[in-house]
C-alpha cells in the first residue's frame, strides 16, 4: 500500500494544529506588534481545563470543552489586561513585552505542573468511540477530522470577521497604525482586548484538540508555540491567511521530510524552513515588505 | 465670540527639553486660526498634545464651554469632536481609499461594529467626501498606491468624514500642486462657512494671510504673539523671530 495518502493526511492534521496556534498568534501580533510567547501556554490551559472539568469533575465532554476554551480565553484576556496593556501604556518596547510574555508562559506552565503534576495525561477516555476511519488508504481518527474541520472553520470565521465586518475594519486599522486609529475614535485598548479574546480562544482549541489527539502535559505549549510562530513568520506576520498557508506548508514539509530522513529531524526541518524564509523572504508568503 | 478650545499654562517636556512652555491660548469657534513659528517652535507638539498623541506634563485644556481636562487620550479626541491631519501623512496604508474614510464613520463599540454594515448613509458620505477631494475614482485603490498629493487629500477626506467640529491641519499645503492647494484652500473656507473651527499650521505666509482670521505665533514653545494677521505679521518681535527680516 502506498504511504503517500497517509503522509498527505498527516500533513493536513499537523498543519491544522499549527494553523490554530499560528492564526491567533499572528492576529495578536498584527495589533500589538510584539511576539506574545504566552500564547503557547494557553493551549495547555485549554487542555488542562478539559481535563479538570471532563475527567476530574465528570462533566459532559462538550461542556468540558466549552469551559476549557473559556478558561484559555479568560487567561489570555487577563494577561492582556493585567500585564501587556499596562506595559504598553508605559510605552514599553516590544522586547519588554516579549520578556513579560515569556515570564507569563513560564509562570502559568509551572502553575499547571503544580496543580496537575508533570506527567503525561490523556483526554481520550472522555470521548466515546474514537475508532479510526480509512480514507484512500490512509487512517484518520474522528478527533483528527474534528481538528482539521475546526482549523478550517476557525479560519473562515476569522477571515469573515476581518474582511466583512466593521469590527474587522477597526482591527485592521489598529494593526495598520494604532495611533491614527485612536485619532479617528477607535478605542484601540478595547480592540486589542477583543483580539486577544479571539486569539486565545484559538490557542485553547488547539490545546484541547491536541490533548484529545495525543495527550496533555504542562510543557505542551512550547512545541505548539514554536511551530505556530514558525508558521506565522513564514506565512507573513500579521496575516491570518498567511498563517494558515504557513502552517500547512510547515505540516507538509515536516511530514514529507520525515519520509526521507529519521523522525527526530522533524524540528530541524521546521527551523531550516524558517531560516530559509528569514534569509530569502523575511516578510513571508503573504506578509508586507 | 465663544472659544472652541482654550489652553491654560500648557506644558510639554521631552526629557530636559521644554517643548511647550506655559502656553495659554484661545481658539475661537467658527474661525480659521493659523499657528506659525520657526521650525522646532512647538507647533506640531502643541497639536500632538491636543490630540493625545503626546501626554501633557502640566496645565489644562478647556474644550467647548465646560470640559476642562488635565490630559487627553487619543481615542477620546473623536468623542470631543476633534479631528486632525499629520505633517508626515499617516494613512491606513493597507486599506483601500474608501475604507480609510469609512473607518472614520465606524461605530465606536466593537460589538456593535461586528454587526454594522456600511450602507446608504455611509456610502453617500464616502462618495461626497471623496468627490470633494477628487479621489472618488480611486476609491478601490490601496492608500499606499496613491501619489503624495493624493495621500494628503485622502488624509484630509478622512478628517472631514469624522464630522468633527474642530479640525487641526498640520501643514496640509506642503508639497501640493497649485490646483490641489486651491482644493484644500476651498475646503478650509467651506469648513469656516459651515461654522466649523479650523486650526492651521502653515509656513506659507500668503496662505496664512488669505485664510486665517487669527494667528498665533509660537517661539521656543511659548506664545510670542496672537491676533489678526495684519497686526501680527507687522509685529516687530514676530518679524525678528520668525520672518527674519
Amino acid at each position: 500500500m502506498s504511504i503517500v495518502p497517509q503522509i498527505i493526511i498527516n500533513s493536513i492534521i499537523a498543519g491544522s494544529l499549527y494553523a490554530l496556534v499560528a492564526m491567533g498568534f499572528s492576529l495578536i501580533y498584527s495589533v500589538t506588534k510584539f511576539f506574545n510567547l504566552a500564547h503557547g501556554v494557553l493551549a495547555a490551559v485549554g487542555g488542562y481545563g478539559v481535563f479538570f472539568f471532563g475527567r476530574m469533575l465528570g462533566l459532559p465532554v462538550m461542556v468540558a470543552v466549552a469551559l476549557g476554551i473559556l478558561i484559555a480565553t479568560l487567561v489570555g484576556w487577563l494577561l492582556e489586561r493585567c500585564v501587556f496593556s499596562p506595559l504598553r501604556s508605559r510605552k514599553s518596547s516590544a522586547l519588554v513585552l516579549l520578556v513579560a510574555s515569556l515570564g507569563a508562559f513560564t509562570a502559568i506552565q509551572a502553575l499547571i505542573a503544580l496543580l496537575f503534576g508533570s506527567q503525561f495525561l490523556t483526554l481520550a477516555p472522555i470521548l466515546e468511540g474514537g475508532s479510526p476511519f480509512t480514507v484512500a488508504g490512509a487512517t484518520i481518527t474522528d478527533v483528527q477530522i474534528v481538528l482539521v474541520g475546526t482549523a478550517l472553520a476557525a479560519f473562515v470565521c476569522v477571515w469573515l470577521i476581518l474582511k466583512k465586518t466593521s469590527f474587522g475594519k477597526v482591527v485592521r486599522a489598529t494593526a495598520d497604525d494604532e495611533e491614527v486609529a485612536k485619532i479617528v475614535g477607535i478605542n484601540t485598548h478595547k480592540v486589542i482586548g477583543k483580539t486577544f479574546v479571539i486569539g486565545s480562544m484559538l490557542a485553547g482549541m488547539a490545546g484541547i484538540l491536541s490533548g484529545f489527539d495525543t495527550g496533555i502535559e504542562p510543557i505542551m505549549g512550547l512545541p505548539l508555540l514554536l511551530k505556530g510562530v514558525i508558521a506565522a513568520i513564514i506565512g507573513g506576520m500579521g496575516s491570518v491567511p498567511g498563517a494558515l498557508l504557513g502552517a500547512y506548508l510547515l505540516g507538509f514539509s515536516e511530514n514529507v521530510g520525515v519520509w526521507f530522513i529519521p523522525g527526530e529531524w522533524k524540528d530541524a526541518i521546521s527551523f531550516s524552513i524558517l531560516i530559509l524564509f528569514l534569509l530569502l523572504r523575511p516578510f513571508g508568503i503573504l506578509g508586507r515588505k | 465670540m465663544t472659544n472652541a478650545l482654550e489652553t491654560k499654562q500648557l506644558v510639554k517636556k521631552f526629557g530636559g527639553v521644554v517643548a511647550i512652555d506655559r502656553f495659554s491660548v484661545q481658539i475661537r469657534k467658527g474661525e480659521i486660526t493659523g499657528i506659525i513659528g520657526p521650525n522646532g517652535s512647538g507647533k506640531t507638539t502643541f497639536i500632538n498634545v491636543l490630540t493625545g498623541i503626546s501626554a501633557m506634563d502640566g496645565g489644562r485644556v478647556v474644550i467647548g464651554d465646560q470640559q476642562e481636562k488635565g490630559g487627553i487620550k487619543a481615542w477620546e479626541v473623536f468623542e470631543l469632536g476633534i479631528a486632525r491631519t499629520f505633517q508626515n501623512i499617516r494613512l491606513f496604508e493597507q486599506m483601500s481609499v474608501q475604507d480609510n474614510v469609512l473607518i472614520a464613520m465606524t461605530k465606536r463599540s466593537p460589538l456593535a461594529a461586528l454587526f454594522e454594515r456600511h450602507r446608504d448613509i455611509h456610502e453617500t458620505l464616502v462618495k461626497e467626501v471623496l468627490t470633494r477631494v477628487g479621489l472618488y475614482d480611486k476609491r478601490r485603490a490601496l492608500a499606499k498606491e496613491l501619489s503624495y498629493g493624493q495621500r494628503k487629500l485622502l488624509e484630509i477626506a478622512r478628517a472631514l468624514a469624522t464630522s468633527a467640529d474642530m479640525i487641526l491641519f498640520d501643514e496640509p499645503f506642503a508639497g501640493l500642486f497649485p490646483e490641489m492647494v486651491r482644493v484644500v484652500s476651498d475646503i478650509l473656507k467651506e469648513l469656516r462657512a459651515g461654522e466649523k473651527t479650523v486650526v492651521l499650521i502653515e509656513h506659507d505666509m500668503a496662505i496664512i494671510r488669505e485664510l486665517c482670521d487669527r494667528i498665533i505665533v509660537m517661539d521656543a514653545g511659548q506664545l510670542l504673539a496672537e491676533g489678526m494677521p495684519k497686526q501680527v505679521l507687522t509685529n516687530p518681535a514676530v518679524i525678528e523671530a520668525y520672518l527674519g527680516v
